[in-house]
């Protein structure tokens, strides 16, 4: 008798609480991310990688047993919708966090938005050093790496490893991502006193389909070293028009920003060129940690492919605002937040062995190693038959943007 | 500026001009045609390069992907005509709705390969024969832009030799010039509209299949050749043929040279050729002094 009444009661308790871990109400995240166009690709790679991260999440609980809910909206990279959405995000749907946002246009006009609505903004993809420098907020926060972190990686990797490389050009597109990473990369070798000449820069619109005379210009120009500033699509289109002309034989291909994207490999396949020097916010195939062998095993399950970059920086984010939310104990008070979240230490699949990326207290920037590798022979990750390996790795601490650089950043461009 | 650097810079070029005049002849012979502006030109040319993707894939084999490519656009654009646009054909006061009409178009295309190719962007390879480069000393020119350059010239004749030959041509000319007469003269007008339409996105899918081993195509890449298409026909003249294939040329090696001696400048400067044309000749370069006669 005894036992079924203990059962009884530890039934009813069980039903109790699991009806009360139902009802509790769900913290919401406002996500906005491109669907379609060119940057189609890393919207759909963000949503599958911030479901991995959900469930990983809400399995183990949060305060309160509250779960972690994500809405995701297209916003077509455009800054009007995103700031029209994200405003809805807020005033209608009550999310405690805006998300995502691929394109640095879109992310400097949500970062307004997140200010004004004191409602903190967590970005995942987009990389204009701008957003934690002189257009910092203190609502803002960035978990993957920056344009000035590659760069800045670039100019070492230039100084160590590529000695003989005086005579640099210069190809990207033209607007503020292209204009950045080359500003930041000459930055860097001017800080590491390394003696170069510019031999010529190019500007293709964004999306420009055929490279063809910059290719023939470019070979006029006759570099040491080529580095490029694209992404995506454009840097497969460059690399197939480039290969007919014999460029990677009169050249080096420098590309440390997102030239080693998963993309362009699976894209390329065969067709890819050895030894172009590149690198990527994540890579598939380092560091090999346990981590990072998961997540993309995970993200193959769940998808069928391979994951591009921007799914790390999607994930990692909410793995970031769980901790948050952990270490606050609820996800109302926004000042404890952003407390808890400065300096936070969080264990990412991009991290190497014995470090974790944390976020800076000051620019709400996301330190992380970047590494650098060259194009070689793998085809592990199939459609891909060549990967980035021989991998040299830049520590997180020697790659910041520097005090001065956010200054010169804020003297030019203002806020 | 050495004879090398001028021809390697030319031949370029030229292989580019090319690739803007397959798209741009279309969309200047459906104005001419049909009096319809068709934005959602661009979209055949991607329409083009995902049907030879897809050909490829199930008979490895890049000329069946070229032929899908201009069939399986022609097709749809035969269809998009006969469901769709002759309903507002013709209708110049109106324009406004075609412009409607087919920039609706762009993104229901855009959207319908996201469907069934996915949101990557693809890419084909060049068949082996044409994989390699000539080498004439200091100038390489990879042989599949040298491919694109003779095809694009092999089509310039066919399509002069159709137009000013043959009685469908002189039928397509005179229905550019006066529709009704053409049709009071028993010629089944809609037929022709529709074939002129067919074989015009036909021409755009072509391109497309001849750019996909170059570039990459994904959803919303339409729009990137549309804009260039467009200022082609602009300076061509609008329904002017010729015209588009000289504004083509022009604009090829503008660009070409423009990248050589001024690349900050280069992505202004077909716009800036655009403006300069407008300024002195408004109807094109190769507009009939007086104008068309309004129908």
């Amino acid at each position: 008798m005894k036992r079924k009444v203990v059962a009884f009661v530890s039934s009813m308790l069980l039903c109790l609480t699991s009806a009360v871990s139902f009802a509790a109400e769900t913290i919401k995240i406002g996500a906005l991310y491109p669907m379609s166009g060119r940057g189609g690709l890393y919207g759909q790679d963000s949503e599958a990688a911030i479901k991995i991260a959900l469930a990983e999440v809400n399995a183990k609980g949060l305060p309160g047993g509250k779960k972690l809910d994500v809405i995701v909206t297209d916003d077509q990279s455009k800054p009007a919708l995103a700031v029209t959405l994200a405003k809805r995000y807020i005033t209608e749907d009550k999310v405690k966090f805006l998300y995502g946002v691929v394109s640095s246009g879109a992310a400097l006009a949500v970062t307004e938005v997140s200010k004004e609505y004191k409602t903190i903004f967590v970005g995942t993809d987009h990389a204009a050093t701008d957003l934690t420098a002189n257009a910092f907020q203190k609502y803002y926060f960035r978990v993957s790496n920056n344009t000035y972190q590659s760069m800045a990686a670039g100019a070492l990797y230039m100084k160590d490893e590529m000695k003989g490389a005086k005579k640099i050009a210069y190809i990207g597109p033209d607007y503020a991502y292209g204009r950045d990473q080359i500003a930041e990369l000459k930055y860097s070798l001017g800080k590491l006193g390394v003696q170069y000449e510019m031999v010529g820069e190019f500007w293709p619109k964004l999306y420009e389909p055929d490279y063809t005379s910059y290719i023939t210009a470019i070979i006029k120009a006759q570099p040491d070293v080529l580095v490029s500033g694209f992404w995506g699509g454009d840097t497969v289109a460059f690399i197939k028009q480039a290969k007919a002309y014999g460029l990677f034989k009169k050249m080096k291909y420098f590309h440390p920003d997102g030239g080693g994207n998963y993309e362009v490999f699976s894209t390329l396949g065969a067709e890819c060129p050895e030894g172009l020097i590149m690198s990527a916010r994540h890579h598939n195939n380092w560091p090999e940690t346990k981590e990072n062998k998961d997540f993309v095993a995970k993200f193959k399950k769940a998808t069928g492919r391979y994951p591009s970059y921007a799914a790390e920086g999607a994930y990692a984010g909410i793995l970031a605002i769980a901790e948050a939310i952990k270490k606050v104990g609820n996800a109302d008070d926004t000042e404890a937040l952003i407390k808890a979240m400065e300096g936070m230490k969080v264990r990412l699949p991009e991290d190497p062995k014995g470090f974790a990326s944390y976020i800076d207290p000051k620019t709400h920037q996301m330190v992380q190693a970047q590494a650098i590798g060259v194009t070689v022979k793998n085809d592990k990750f199939a459609p891909a038959k060549y990967m980035l390996g021989k991998f040299k790795v830049y520590p997180a601490d020697k790659i910041m943007p520097t005090q001065e650089y956010i200054d010169i950043l804020i003297k030019t461009k203002k806020k | 500026m050495t004879f090398e650097i001028f021809i390697s810079q030319f031949f370029g070029g030229l292989s580019v001009a090319m690739l803007l005049f397959l798209v741009a002849s279309g969309l200047t012979l459906i104005f001419g045609v049909a009096k319809v502006f068709n934005f959602a030109h661009g979209s055949f040319y991607m329409l083009g390069a995902y049907f030879s993707y897809q050909a490829i894939s199930m008979f490895e084999n890049f000329w069946i992907g070229a032929v899908a490519a201009a069939l399986g656009a022609g097709l749809v654009g035969m269809l998009l005509e006969i469901c769709f646009i002759r309903r507002i054909a013709g209708r110049e006061e109106e324009g406004a709705f075609q412009i409607l009409l087919t920039y609706a178009f762009i993104l229901i295309l855009d959207d319908a390969v996201k469907y069934i190719w996915g949101p990557a962007y693809k890419t084909i390879s060049k068949p082996d024969s044409l994989a390699g480069s000539l080498d004439f000393g200091q100038v390489t020119i990879p042989t599949f832009n040298l491919f694109i350059i003779v095809l694009g010239l092999v089509i310039v004749v066919a399509a002069w030799y159709v137009l000013s030959r043959t009685k469908t041509g002189k039928i397509i000319q005179a229905a550019s010039t006066d529709t009704q007469m053409v049709g009071m003269l028993g010629v089944n007008v809609s037929l022709v509209m529709s074939l002129v339409f067919g074989v015009a996105t036909a021409m755009g899918g072509l391109a497309g299949a001849m750019a996909a081993p170059l570039r990459t195509v994904a959803p919303g890449s339409g729009v990137e050749v549309i804009i260039d298409s467009l200022i082609v026909v602009v300076i061509g003249g609008l329904g002017n043929f010729w015209g588009a294939l000289f504004a083509a040329l022009l604009i090829g090696e503008v660009n070409a040279f423009g990248i050589l001696w001024m690349p900050q400048w280069a992505s202004l400067l077909s716009f800036a050729v655009m403006i300069v044309v407008l300024i002195f000749k408004p109807k094109g370069l190769f507009s009939r002094e007086k104008g068309r006669k309004k129908i």
